[in-house]
């Protein structure tokens, strides 16, 4: 039977045939084996199971084996034609309180209620079509169907079970070595074309026909691989697949998501990064962050900078999630390392445009970084030794198949150098900072798992000026996922963020001070996720968030200081959201994502709170009245739907358009005078006057695969609208202002842009190339003229670099030696400059362009590395790689600031380069 | 093995320095190197008076003076069409009649420069200022503060805008009782001790009344000076010029005050160009710096004698560098004081023989360095 689906597949949709063709190969075993198994036909009515395994053994060569005496009183009826024998066995005793099981000897074993022991070890059905009932899901003492072999059948759900033409297999795909789940995997089957692909938790829910399937499972990092099964009903199939083991861990990037695996998945475009390894950074460090920034529509603030803008939003306009929790500041020392330990992660994501609606609070993109489990068999390590920085993680289980732990730690040792150098005020100089990790994950039962996520970066910089930085974040996750049925899983989620720097000075003991912030975040979210059928998927949750926030506090340090204590007050706010979203598979072809997410934010007392007189610009000038709110009283409400849609059409098996549309609300606010992420930039949230964000995207994309789908091209084109961007009066004082919103506007802003990639993801040259025109523009028109900037007119914003180019190329020597090469351009980002002097009203004053009139020189770069990888055995006892990079190949000065001094009366302009000439590292990895 | 070490060290503090360090190259795009000169239109229409314009353009050389424009035709329009014109005294200064305009129309300036370009300003509302009701000060624990209160009882002004002019006796290090001239030693005809300094105010001062339910400025913190300040020393005044402003108008200097007032420092405000209210006629685009308003003003004086500080027991001289007088023997005379910079304070005597003199740095010795001897005509 199962034979002769596959070979309707085959006939009926030709495009499969090679991949089939393929497939049959790597399970030719499995075939064979198949093909061996005799065709049963019969009509067997009310015989008595001793009757009816005295027909079978005349039809084949099998032997029964049962006792008598247990199935007395058992009768069997079924009809059937040219089956195979397994499905024959289960068609008969389905209804029936005897058990089957068939070994490769072609004997059958018949038992009474208890069923036939599936722990059986794996090997022991290695190489023979054996079938094996799979136990109801509904039944949590059982495990589920276990499935790490290719060429056996598995069978789901008992025969007769299902209540229609189709039914559900689900499960987790996990990695054999480690027992850690598969994210973002493909699982699949080709005729007809059904897929999905797994969650972050590696979990996977697939509606198909009753019926013999080849279950296709491909994924990054592990090897491609499927699973035979025969679906009666409803049923787990847990699946076990083989690492990949020259990938190491490496980290894959998904941008948009995927396209042309035979997965109907929509809005989605992978980028697959074959090790992150390879792309070279400064110091050799592994850096997520810097590959995203590869992306096309993602663009890097400045150098040595983090911050990034996707499609011309603002910096503060990216949530980035760590297993969940929001992470404020993603980097360490000023942005030159990313505070995220490459070794512990698993998969970066990131939605720029069809944002699902689980996700919310930012206005651009979301960046959601997740961990690995941790390695669920055995003790495992890994690290890595670097110029400046040094990382170490381990992993393992705590209880063997059930929990397991990683931890992984990363620091620096500039301070242990500085202090040994001779020179006075280097020695008094500070640059460190170190970060760790830690994630538990523990499967209560079959339905029941537990996860819990540590997190905590600490930076220290100091020069040899008498100014002191110190930044922390710290950031926690528990989630308890609960499975209720086979098509429907839940997760909450408890969540905690902090955030706080201090700038200490202490030179000058009459100005001794520090200058604190602090925010801190606590939420509780529950997401749901509900495999209706075939054609739909239903994802609803809710969340709230409340945040607390020390907007600032200037403290006198030591008994001289003459400082005045100056504390803002503190800002509270309550976010909180619903969402439902369901993928609908309208056609083959066509797929639709429909979703709507309702945002709820309060800001809340205790506060006070400047009343200004109405119809007149706000100043301090114009402040009437200030009115006290109490301790959770609401300050100021805001509300509304955020719409996301999205849909793909199929325009062949090669090329498909897509198009989306999302909307987004945001209510917490980065204050920068600077275009870059500072880590003394602070946050503020939505309040009377400063209005949330709201960001409207409309995107459209055009796909297209050449030579087998291993050359994919992409255009994606987009136009979004941001209002209530925030954006500063001119002259504009942000630290301690106790009336920030008279310094705030509420301007609007426009971004649009076509972005160009092609990407070739197999072989021995791999890489991508992307292009990308942007444009983002500001508009401040409210008010009188002098409250408007640039005359009302729209201007470009911080994040307006109008041209992008990014190649990031890969050529494989063999299987120990590779290159990389990276290559960046784009446009200089915009800039105000102080054009000349006049004396006005008793003073020599500076006149100042109009806002990013004028642009900063262009930004290029090339990076090139080589990778040379240890030994490949697989049971080797430690895994190590070298990496030789060299940042900024040729020396190319580009700008990190731009400064100006007034020097005799001139302005005079400087910039400052941080990496102005090639930068050589070495690091060595290992894992063990 | 130590020299190995060093060697590392150093190589990782450089690997650092990159980090920290970085390199510093000259940021010259072509705009900063050829700067535009823009016209800066400095005054007001002064309603009751003289009106004073000052025309100046953008500096971009470091040492030069102030470019000032000189040669151009100013006039005064109300919006009638009655034109008055403001003659150039000094280079660039620009000062009508003492006029009586009409506070019920609204006035513009007109301005054509000797290169031919038109500029006109708004029109904008008279202002009636109301007089200062009193100026006072008080010693707080940050210095002398002066505060200025005045008030409108037709609620109509709300928005102001102080300038002060101080003025102050003081004295040099060194009284001279001689003086040199033409190589002869000659009792000092004129007073080179005691001087008075003047200054105008260089920051902008606002005020607004536009949240109160009535138009009343009271004690608002117009000056605050070190309590030791070399001007409380004698005898300190200051004159108080209040000017009535619209709500565009105050908006402007506002802005302006920001922009430039309050730069510097870890958190800069980011600035942007402003706008003014003065326009080319020909190019709406070209940048004019400026807000030409029309009021009128009302000025008081303040005055703080030192009998009126006993809290205070010293004040700063402005003459703390200065040393001990030298002596300048009767044969050096010649040499030491034909040059102006080494002034002669008195004689010095053994018994009743002259034997030479004492002798100070002229900066501590001639207070006219730094003011003027002339008594100011308000002085008492």
């Amino acid at each position: 039977m199962g034979q002769r689906l596959q070979a309707s597949a085959c006939f009926k949709q030709p495009f499969y045939r090679i991949i089939l063709l393929i497939a049959c190969c790597l399970s030719s075993w499995a075939a064979s084996a198949q093909r061996a198994e005799p065709l049963i036909s019969g009509n067997f009515q009310n015989l008595s199971v001793e009757e009816f395994a005295r027909q079978l053994e005349a039809q084949s060569t099998y032997r029964f084996y049962f006792d008598s005496a247990s199935v007395k009183g058992v009768l069997v009826n079924v009809r059937v034609l040219e089956q195979p024998l397994t499905s024959v066995l289960q068609q008969a005793f389905a209804p029936t309180p005897v058990r089957v099981a068939v070994d490769e000897e072609h004997n059958v074993f018949l038992t009474m209620g208890t069923p036939l022991p599936v722990t059986l070890p794996d090997n022991y059905f290695q190489g023979s079509a054996v079938a094996v009932t799979a136990e109801e899901p509904t039944d949590p003492a059982v495990p589920a169907t276990r499935a790490t072999s290719s060429a056996r059948l598995y069978e789901i759900g008992r025969v007769g079970a299902a209540r229609g033409a189709t039914a559900t297999v689900a499960g987790h795909i996990r990695e054999a070595k480690s027992g850690e789940p598969v994210l973002g995997a493909s699982v699949y089957i080709e005729g007809p074309s059904i897929g999905t692909s797994t969650d972050q938790f590696g979990y996977y829910a697939l509606t198909l026909p009753v019926g013999q399937h080849v279950l296709n499972i491909r994924g990054i990092g592990i090897k491609n691989t499927q699973r035979r099964i025969m679906l009666h009903a409803d049923g787990k199939l847990e699946v076990e697949v083989e690492e990949d083991i020259t990938a190491l861990k490496e980290v894959r990037v998904e941008a948009e998501k995927d396209k042309n695996v035979a997965s109907l998945q929509m809005g989605v475009e992978k980028l697959d990064i074959k090790t992150i390894r390879q792309v070279p950074t400064a110091f050799g460090e592994t850096d997520i962050l810097r590959v995203v920034l590869t992306l096309p529509g993602v663009k890097s603030i400045g150098e040595g900078s983090t911050g990034i803008s996707v499609r011309g939003g603002a910096t503060d306009q990216n949530l980035i999630l760590f297993n969940d929790a929001t992470v404020y500041s993603p980097s360490h020392l000023f942005g030159f390392f990313s505070a995220f330990n490459p070794d512990i992660l698993k998969t970066v994501e990131l939605y720029k445009s069809a944002i699902p609606a689980r996700y919310g609070g930012r206005l651009s993109s979301v960046l959601d970084i997740a961990t690995r489990d941790g390695n669920k068999k055995k003790l495992a390590g890994s690290g890595g030794i670097g110029l400046l920085t040094s990382r170490l993680t381990l992993e393992g289980p705590i209880i063997k198949d059930k929990s397991s732990f990683i931890i992984g730690g990363r620091s620096s040792y500039s301070d242990w150098i500085l202090r040994r150098l001779p020179d006075r005020s280097l020695r008094e100089s500070a640059a460190s900072f170190y970060d760790v990790s830690a994630h538990l994950s523990h499967e209560l039962d079959g339905k029941n798992t537990l996860y819990a996520t540590g997190y905590l970066s600490r930076d220290r910089f100091k020069l040899a000026s008498d100014t002191a930085y110190a930044y922390q974040n710290r950031n926690a996750s528990l989630k308890w996922r609960h499975t209720f049925s086979n098509t429907l899983y839940g997760v909450l989620t408890a969540t905690g963020s902090q955030y706080g720097y201090e700038v200490t000075s202490e030179k000058n003991l009459v100005s001794a001070s520090a200058l604190a912030f602090d925010l801190a975040q606590v939420g509780l979210q529950a997401d749901f996720s509900y495999f209706r059928n075939a054609k739909h998927t239903i994802d609803f949750g809710a969340s709230t968030l409340r945040y607390r926030l020390m907007p600032g506090r200037l403290t006198p340090r030591g008994a001289e200081s003459l400082i005045e204590l100056d504390e803002l007050d503190r800002e509270q706010g309550q976010e909180s959201a619903l969402y439902i979203s369901d993928r609908w598979d309208v056609t083959p072809r066509l797929a639709v994502s429909v979703g709507l997410r309702y945002s709820l934010y309060q800001a809340l007392g205790a506060r006070d709170v400047y009343q200004y007189a109405p119809g007149v610009a706000r100043s301090v000038y114009t402040i009437t009245d200030t009115v006290r709110y109490g301790a959770g009283k609401t300050i100021a409400t805001y509300h509304g739907p955020e719409y996301r849609v999205s849909l793909k059409y199929a325009l062949s098996d090669r090329a498909s358009v897509k198009a989306s549309y999302n909307r987004t609300r945001q209510y917490i606010h980065q204050l920068s005078n600077t275009a870059s992420i500072s880590p003394t930039d602070t946050w503020k949230l939505s309040d009377a006057y400063v209005r949330p964000q709201v960001g409207d995207q409309f995107s459209v994309g055009y796909y297209r695969n050449f030579r087998n789908n291993t050359i994919e091209t992409s255009v994606e084109t987009y136009y979004k609208f941001m209002h209530d961007f925030v954006d500063y009066i001119s002259g504009a004082s942000l630290l301690l202002n106790h009336h920030l919103e008279t310094d705030i506007i509420n301007a609007e802003g426009k971004a649009y842009g076509a972005e160009f990639s092609v990407k070739k993801s197999t072989g021995k040259i791999n890489g991508w190339l992307s292009y990308t025109y942007s444009r983002s523009l500001v508009r401040a028109n409210a008010g009188t003229p002098a409250e408007q900037i640039n005359g009302g007119e729209y201007y470009p914003s911080n994040f307006d670099k109008p041209h992008d180019v990014t190649l990031a190329g890969n050529y494989r020597f063999s299987r120990r030696f590779s290159t990389s090469l990276n290559f960046n351009y784009s446009t200089g980002r915009p800039i105000t400059l102080p054009l000349t002097t006049y004396y006005l009203e008793g003073a020599t004053r500076v006149f100042y362009s109009d806002r990013n009139a004028y642009r900063v020189p262009d930004y290029y770069r090339v990076d090139f590395a080589l990778n040379i990888e240890g030994g490949h055995k697989a049971k080797k006892l430690a895994h190590s790689s070298w990496t030789v990079s060299v940042y900024n190949l040729t020396g190319r000065r580009n700008p990190y600031s731009v400064y100006f001094k007034a020097q005799n009366g001139k302005i005079n302009g400087y910039q400052l380069s941080i990496f102005g000439q090639p930068i050589p590292s070495v690091t060595y990895n290992f894992k063990f | 093995m130590m020299d190995f070490n060093s060697r590392v060290w150093k190589l990782l503090a450089g690997v650092l320095l990159l980090v920290l360090g970085g390199c510093v190259d000259k940021f010259e795009p072509d705009v900063l190197n050829s700067p535009q000169s823009y016209l800066v239109v400095d005054g007001f229409i002064n309603l009751n008076g003289p009106t004073t314009i000052r025309l100046s353009r953008t500096k971009n050389k470091a040492d030069a003076p102030v470019p000032v424009e000189a040669d151009a035709t100013v006039t005064i329009q109300d919006e009638a069409g009655a034109a008055y014109p403001l003659p150039e005294q000094e280079a660039g200064t620009y000062q009508s009649a003492a006029m009586s305009l009409n506070p019920a129309l609204r006035y513009r300036l007109r301005i054509r420069t000797a290169a031919g370009k038109e500029y006109a300003s708004d029109l904008v509302a008279a202002r009636q200022t109301p007089p200062i009701d009193k100026v006072t000060w008080a010693l707080t624990n940050r210095g002398l503060q002066v505060y200025v209160s005045t008030h409108d009882d037709a609620n109509a002004t709300r928005y102001y805008r102080w300038r002060y002019d101080e003025t102050w006796l003081f004295h040099s290090a060194y009284s001279s009782g001689v003086e040199y001239v033409d190589g002869v030693m000659q009792n000092r005809q004129e007073n080179i001790y005691y001087c008075w300094g003047n200054e105008s105010s260089t920051a902008i001062q606002l005020g607004s009344t536009s949240r109160l339910s009535q138009d009343v400025v009271k004690d608002f913190p117009l000056r605050l000076l070190e309590s030791t300040s070399v001007k409380l020393g004698i005898k300190y005044s200051i004159l108080v010029k209040q000017y009535a402003l619209t709500a565009e108008e105050f908006a402007y200097w506002e802005k302006l005050k920001k922009n430039t007032e309050s730069l510097g420092g870890l958190f800069d405000p980011q600035p942007t160009q402003l706008t003014g209210n003065v326009h080319n006629q020909a190019d709406a685009a070209e940048p004019v710096i400026g807000y030409v308003g029309a009021a009128t003003y009302t000025e008081k004086r303040l005055f703080i004698d030192r009998t009126e500080l006993e809290s205070i027991v010293r004040f700063q001289t402005g003459y703390e560098s200065c040393g001990k007088p030298d002596t300048v023997k009767l044969a050096d005379v010649a040499f030491y004081f034909s040059n102006p910079n080494l002034l002669p304070l008195e004689g010095l005597y053994a018994g009743r023989t002259l034997i030479g003199y004492t002798s100070s740095p002229g900066v501590c010795v001639d207070c006219r360095l730094r003011g003027t001897n002339v008594k100011p005509d308000f002085w008492p």
